[in-house]
């Protein structure tokens, strides 16, 4: 993977990767909400943080067009311990190549179930962001593999289908 | 995707978020019932399991791991587990990147340690002052003492000896044999 582009992250850390235990805090919270709160409200805290927490990312994606959208990929798997990521940057899209999903590597690996769901939060969270951007977002694949692809609107890109996006095994 | 380097930042949003969505008692529980008792399970069964040996293995771990510069210290003596921060890589991550999503993020440590200390046995002592810095003592549940003297168990680490302990803007949260956190003292 190409080295990150300085200054793509918004959020900076001392260190130069994060700790992967955080990654069971995820799985848990996303569990919770689902639990406590349904699918419907487990949608639109992803939303609310795609618009919100990133609101940083989407401004860099929106002044700096589909460079700053691969640059911040590249900066963002470089700090994701374990991952192995291609980040393509064609005319009208960005495509995320992730061959092995450091989130799903790292829960399996210690014995930690993913929720069924778990891939589709980086289509809901994705796709907000994309949309606060003027972009469109599609996910292919899942549980530890998959395609992520931002485009602009002259890619006219069809219409998301769910079934594209596989639930994690048990 | 959701990450890991950055995650200090999205944990304390989602904070505000559960308080927008279902109040302070979301909130609590989110802390509860996701955090002691779902991710952090491996701690939990560690120092219920081991005691204080449990506690050095888990917290030697995951700070090393989250603050490889050391900015905490680990002390212990018979009956305590100590940990005093100098620099807490959690709370000085949204300090540094001027994240603020929630009323109150350092009540987290409490809200998912307090409870798994319960259900171990053990209660905790504990001050912060907001600004990345901040003492722990935990003792079995019933022992004698709490709130040692400055310097009593961790020597010149005790982050209440740091200069700027209590420096203009730093507004100390105490609490006193504590297992929840809404146990604060003024």
């Amino acid at each position: 993977m190409a080295n990150p582009t300085p200054g793509s992250l918004p959020y900076t850390d001392t260190k130069p990767v994060g700790s992967a235990d955080f990654y069971f805090a995820i799985n848990s919270t996303f569990r919770f909400i689902l639990r406590k709160l349904g699918r419907e409200a487990w949608i639109r805290y992803l939303q609310d943080m795609g618009r919100d927490y990133y609101a940083p990312v989407n401004r860099q994606w929106l002044t700096g067009g589909l460079p700053a959208v691969a640059g911040y990929w590249r900066a963002f798997f470089a700090a994701e311990p374990g991952g192995e990521v291609e980040v393509k940057l064609l005319p009208d899209r960005v495509e995320l190549h992730v061959k092995v999903c450091p989130l799903i590597k790292h829960l399996r690996a210690h014995g930690r179930v993913p929720i069924p769901e778990f891939c589709q939060h980086c289509y809901h969270l994705g796709s907000a962001r994309a949309a606060a951007t003027g972009l469109t977002m599609r996910l292919c694949g899942g549980d530890g593999a998959c395609t992520h692809t931002y485009a602009l609107p002259v890619a006219q890109l069809p219409p998301q289908d769910p079934k594209q996006i596989k639930e994690n095994a048990p | 995707m959701i990450g890991c380097y950055d995650f200090c930042g999205h944990y304390e949003w989602t904070f505000g978020w559960f308080e927008r969505t279902g109040g302070h008692p979301l909130v609590r529980a989110y802390w509860d019932e996701a955090i002691n008792q779902d991710s952090q399970t491996h701690a939990r069964d560690l120092i219920k399991a081991e005691g204080i040996p449990g506690m050095l293995k888990y917290w030697g771990h995951t700070l090393l791991e989250e603050s490889p510069e050391l900015g905490f210290t680990i002390s212990h003596q018979k009956d305590v587990f100590r940990i005093d921060f100098h620099q807490c890589p959690s709370r000085g991550f949204l300090l540094r990147n001027d994240l603020k999503n929630y009323s109150d993020y350092c009540d987290h440590c409490m809200g998912w340690t307090g409870p798994m200390m319960k259900s171990c046995g053990y209660q905790i002592d504990h001050e912060h002052n907001h600004r990345g810095q901040c003492w722990w003592e935990i003792r079995p549940a019933g022992t004698p003492g709490g709130h040692s003297a400055a310097g009593a168990v961790a020597g010149d680490k005790d982050a209440r000896l740091l200069p700027n302990w209590q420096a203009p803007g730093a507004k100390l949260d105490r609490y006193v044999k504590a297992n929840d956190p809404d146990q604060k003292t003024p």
